[in-house]
Order: structure tokens, then C-alpha cells, then sequence
């Protein structure tokens, strides 16, 4: 997939409100191997976006395609094949299983996708200085130690874009700088495109453009 | 990975619940299948299919009433004239008569070679084209000197209840009549012959020691030349026989028709009409199990329904996280058959030897019906729970739940 266009997007709810926005109701593209900030305030929406843009939620009018192709039209198959080949979302609720150790969290990802060896995974692990926890419960973990093992599942699979809902919310400046690092390798690695959304921190990365929603 | 899915998944299950459902359907199940089961092994008992004898064919005697003994001998037998208005009816195909032996016929019977008792006889024929066997069996010819013989059933009753069980002799089924010798010694018109029997079968609606006709004919010719030859029964083949002008006939000739057919007609209807009650308790038990069922893969849906979800949206398919219910109800469902089948088999093994007890003469039927009863239940079941399981999870994927 090499572009993202949202065309007259609008969520219902926005419906009849003077909505003043650079992606809602615009046209906008975005690339493959760019990088993105969407800087919003509270309630504009922006995990409705992600959430549109995953497949999850259809309550918006207008369009969003994938290379030109409606995602409205898209089969359960199709979304299933762009969550594990295409498309990969670090939820800003994180979505992990608190039954499940952090190491298995992310397993059960990499089983799907087949895509990292152990090693690399570890070796995030040790990078985002969690790898103490790999094998504790993740429910018992803070949601700062969370979120980074949040990011390692995002990165266990091929993807042309990355989307990360508030990443750093709840990380020390250091730990973000890590975890943008490790990020940007991967996605320049695989050559993919970037969206980070933000309501306030935002990672230190050399943006393309920033969208105000 | 797989491993991982499930060990998510199995959060929330009840193993009360399933304990529940696992039991009760196990108890349904096999409740619907013994009764599918007996009803298939005891029904050859009462609808017995004569296989010497078509349903068609109705033996008929003169009523014997106090007047007609006290009366003259010859109302007994039929006349040629009423043997000619009986096959001038309409429901008449044709008709045959039963002809006697005129002569004394002693008889001794053994099983392998071991003489077990004697007694007083009597042979009776009647044309060949009545008797349903292959012809190649019923044939008798003075060299050869062994006599086909078709008794009646009661007859392998008596030896097995009378006299096989107060001798402690081996009960004898129909299976192997062929290890009743029969050694018959024919006497009249001042000569002696001894010949050999062999039974070939069993008759429930003849009342009488059935041979060949034409070894009948040989022998009254050979030791009883000037005997009368009336009929004292008939044989009468007719084209439907539950046509009301056959009563009326009857009764109005003062007949009689040599029939038990209807006595077992009326305890099948009942057999067949407990089964279906017992049948039926069993689905309604297994229904209401497999309610439960569903009732605890709705909870256990509704209780994981963020798991499902999250499950869904880090790229598993729809498919693949309904797996692993599936296979826990399909797997369920497997046990309880397999269990329900084995259970069956050993409540059967003992029931049928306690059958086989009591009618020795009884066939050893098969649990095929059952059998295929039991995977048919399994089938649709499964497929119901692979649907519903499905549903479900479609639901959290269209975000319905």
C-alpha cells in the first residue's frame, strides 16, 4: 500500500459543527516512507481516525481508500490481511492482555506474522530497559511499561504504515527517545510511512507535515 | 501460538457449566440411542416376516364348534364345490389344499446325533408355488430319502423352554436348524420305511409340520393308496389382505382364518409408540442440554468479548479465534457420543443376553441405526455450535456486542 487518502472525512458525531481541521473534512493524503504528526486536542477525534483507519469503526461520512480503494468495500479477509501485512496500530488504550506475560503479548503477535526472531525482539526488550519484565504478567505492569511492550507487538509485523496513538504519553523523555529510535529503524527499514498522533508530548522526529485536527 | 489464543480464551469458562451440559447431553444421548437401539433389536420379535409364508396367503379352516364335533365328520373337510366358490371370488387369486398324511408317521428328534425325544406325527403339503423357499431345498425324492421339513416356531419354543432347560440341552436358534436330526419311520398298508429329516426353517402362521407336496403324494400312494384325500384347510392366495370381503366371507361360510398377524400388529404399535415416548424424553433432555450449551458459550463470548476483540484487531481472523470454542464444543459433543456409544453397547451386550434368554430363535441385530443416529446428532449439533460460536464472534467484529 503506498498512500492513505481521506476525502471529505467527517465522524457523525462532528456532523453540523463548524469543524475547523486539516484532515476532517479536506482532502488529505498520506505517503508510504513519510512521516506524520497529527496534533489534536482532546475530543477532536483522533482515536476515532485511528480507528477508521483500522477498520474498526465506520460511523464518518465522506471517504477514506487505500490506494484508491474505498475501505468501505473491504472484506473481513481484507482487513484482516492489511492488520497483519499492511498496517500496524499501537493503540493509544494499548490493547494488551493482562492475563498474558509481556513476552507472550507480543508472541502472540510474531506467532501470527511469523516476522522477528526472538532475538530481535529481545533485544528491544533490553533496549526499552523492560526486559526484566519479559516474563511478568502485563496486567501487573505500569501503563509507561505497557506502552512500550505495546510497541514492540506493533513492530512484529510487516507494515507499509505505522500508526501510533500517543506513544510517549506516560514515558520519561529518555524512554521516548529510545522508543522513537527503535521505531524509526524499523520503519525506515521496511520503508514505511509514519502517523504519530499526539494530544501533547510528541516524539522527536523530522516530520514531513504536521496536521492540526 | 495456538497454545497462546486458547490460554487467552479459556479465561471465564465455567467448568460447572460445562460439567452440566457434558452430563446431561450425555445422559439424553444415550437415552435417544437405547431407545432407537431396543426398538431396533426387539421389533424382529413381534413383526417377525414369515419367511416360508407371503402376507398374502391366508390359511383357512372350517370353525370347529361343539355342534359341528358332535356332527357329521365330513363338515370338517372342504368340498370340491366350496373349494370352486372360494376361487370364484374376487379376491381370490388362487388357492391351494392342504393335503395330510394318511398314514402313521413316528418321529424321533436329537441334536448332533444324540436322540433327545419321540413322538406321533403327522405330514402336511401344500403346492409347492405357496411355499416361499427356494425350490431347490424343497424337493424330495424316495432315493435320496430326506424329507425337507418347515415347523412351526412354538415348536422350537417348546424344546427350548420345555425340554432343552430341564435337560440342560443346548437351546437351539434358528441359526443352526441344520443340528436337529429327525429320524421318521413311516408305517400303512403293511410296510415299514425309515427316513431322514431335515428341518430347513421356522414358521410363525403355519400351525403344521409342512413337506414337500410331492413327497405327500409319494408317500400316501406308497402306504396308505386308498385314503380320502378332502382338505381340511386351505391355502388362499389373495390380492389385498386386509380387504373387508374376506371377513365378510368368512364369517358368513363359518371359516376361519389361522392368523396371528394382528396380535403382533398391535404390540409393535405399542413397542413403537414407547420408543418414540422414551426417544422423545431423551431429545427433550439432550435439547435442553445442549441449551445450556449454548447459554455458557454465550457467557463465555460476552465475558471474553474484549479479548475477542483485541484478538481481532492485531490481524487474527474471525475464523481462527472462533476456532478454539468450536473445537471445545465439537470436542464435547465427539466425547459424549463416543461415551454414549459405549455405554449403549454394554447396557446392550447385557440386555441382549438376557433377550437371548427368553427367545433364543432371536437374530443378532446391529447397532448400525444407532450408530448412525448418533453421528447424525453429533453432525447437526456441531454444526449449530460451529454457526452460533461464529455468529458470535462476527458480532464483535461488525461491533454489534
Amino acid at each position: 500500500m503506498n498512500k492513505i487518502e481521506l476525502h471529505n472525512t467527517l465522524p457523525y458525531v462532528f456532523e453540523g459543527r463548524d469543524v475547523q481541521s486539516e484532515i476532517w473534512l479536506q482532502d488529505v493524503t498520506l505517503q508510504k516512507g513519510e512521516t506524520y504528526l497529527v496534533e489534536a486536542s482532546s475530543g477532536t477525534g483522533k482515536s476515532s481516525l485511528c480507528s477508521y483507519i483500522i477498520g474498526y469503526r465506520k460511523d464518518y461520512s465522506g471517504n477514506i481508500c487505500f490506494d484508491g480503494k474505498d475501505i468501505r468495500g473491504y472484506k473481513v479477509s481484507d482487513w484482516t490481511s492489511v492488520r497483519k501485512r499492511t498496517l500496524s496500530l499501537l493503540f493509544q488504550e494499548l490493547r494488551l492482555f493482562p492475563e498474558l506475560t509481556a513476552w507472550e503479548n507480543v508472541e502472540i503477535k510474531n506467532g501470527l506474522t511469523g516476522y522477528k526472531s526472538n532475538k530481535e525482539i529481545e533485544s528491544w526488550f533490553e533496549r526499552l530497559g523492560i526486559a526484566d519484565k519479559m516474563n511478568a504478567k502485563v496486567g501487573r505492569m505500569s501503563f509507561g511499561q505497557q506502552q512500550r511492550v505495546a510497541m514492540i507487538r506493533a513492530l512484529v509485523q510487516p507494515f507499509d504504515f505505522l500508526m501510533v496513538d500517543e506513544p510517549i504519553s506516560h514515558l520519561d523523555d529518555e524512554n521516548g527517545r529510545i522508543m522513537a529510535a527503535i521505531m524509526t529503524e524499523e520503519a525506515m527499514r521496511q520503508g514505511a510511512g509514519v502517523i504519530v498522533t499526539s494530544i501533547g508530548k510528541h516524539m522527536d522526529l523530522p516530520y514531513t507535515k504536521t496536521f492540526r485536527l | 501460538m495456538m497454545s497462546l489464543v486458547w490460554k487467552l480464551l479459556r479465561q471465564h469458562i465455567s467448568i460447572a457449566q460445562l460439567a452440566g451440559f457434558f452430563f446431561a447431553n450425555l445422559f439424553g444421548m444415550f437415552i435417544v440411542l437405547l431407545g432407537l437401539q431396543f426398538y431396533t433389536d426387539v421389533k424382529p420379535l413381534f413383526g417377525q416376516e414369515d419367511g416360508f409364508l407371503k402376507p398374502e396367503y391366508l390359511i383357512v379352516s372350517k370353525r370347529i364348534s361343539g355342534m359341528s364335533v358332535l356332527g357329521s365328520e365330513e363338515s370338517f373337510g372342504f368340498t370340491g364345490k366350496e373349494v370352486t366358490d372360494i376361487t370364484s371370488q374376487p379376491f381370490c387369486k388362487s388357492v391351494g389344499a392342504f393335503t395330510a398324511s394318511q398314514y402313521r408317521v413316528v418321529c424321533s428328534m436329537g441334536v448332533n446325533g444324540v436322540a433327545q425325544f419321540g413322538t406321533d406325527m403327522f405330514f402336511e403339503s401344500v403346492p409347492d408355488k405357496f411355499v416361499d423357499t427356494n425350490l431347490s431345498n424343497w424337493t424330495f425324492s424316495p432315493e435320496e430319502g430326506v424329507i425337507p421339513i418347515i415347523l412351526p416356531r412354538t415348536y422350537l419354543a417348546i424344546y427350548n423352554f420345555g425340554f432343552a432347560q430341564s435337560q440342560s440341552l443346548p437351546k437351539i436358534s434358528e441359526g443352526v436348524v441344520g443340528m436337529i436330526d429327525m429320524l421318521v419311520v413311516l408305517r400303512g398298508n403293511g410296510q415299514e420305511q425309515r427316513l431322514k429329516g431335515k428341518v430347513i426353517g421356522f414358521s410363525t402362521r403355519l400351525n403344521t409340520i409342512l413337506v414337500p407336496e410331492s413327497f405327500i403324494q409319494w408317500s400316501n400312494a406308497k402306504f396308505a393308496p386308498e385314503a380320502d384325500l378332502t382338505p381340511n384347510r386351505l391355502i388362499v392366495e389373495v390380492k389385498n389382505p386386509t380387504d373387508d370381503a374376506i371377513v365378510k366371507y368368512i364369517n358368513d361360510h363359518n371359516l376361519e382364518l389361522e392368523d396371528d398377524k394382528l396380535d403382533a400388529g398391535k404390540a409393535t404399535y405399542f413397542l413403537k409408540l414407547v420408543t418414540i415416548l422414551v426417544m422423545c424424553i431423551g431429545m427433550l433432555i439432550s435439547i435442553l442440554s445442549f441449551y445450556i450449551l449454548m447459554l455458557s458459550i454465550y457467557l463465555l463470548v460476552q465475558k471474553n468479548t474484549e479479548k475477542l476483540r483485541n484478538l481481532l484487531l492485531i490481524g487474527y481472523s474471525p475464523v481462527r479465534v472462533s476456532l478454539p470454542y468450536q473445537l471445545l464444543t465439537v470436542g464435547m459433543n465427539a466425547l459424549v457420543l463416543v461415551l454414549s456409544l459405549t455405554i449403549l453397547y454394554v447396557v446392550r451386550s447385557y440386555y441382549m443376553n438376557m433377550l437371548w434368554a427368553m427367545f433364543p430363535q432371536m437374530q443378532d441385530g446391529s447397532m448400525w441405526p444407532s450408530l448412525c443416529l448418533g453421528i447424525g446428532l453429533f453432525i447437526v449439533v456441531s454444526l449449530i455450535n460451529i454457526v452460533v460460536v461464529r455468529n458470535r464472534v462476527m458480532k464483535i467484529w461488525n461491533r454489534k456486542e
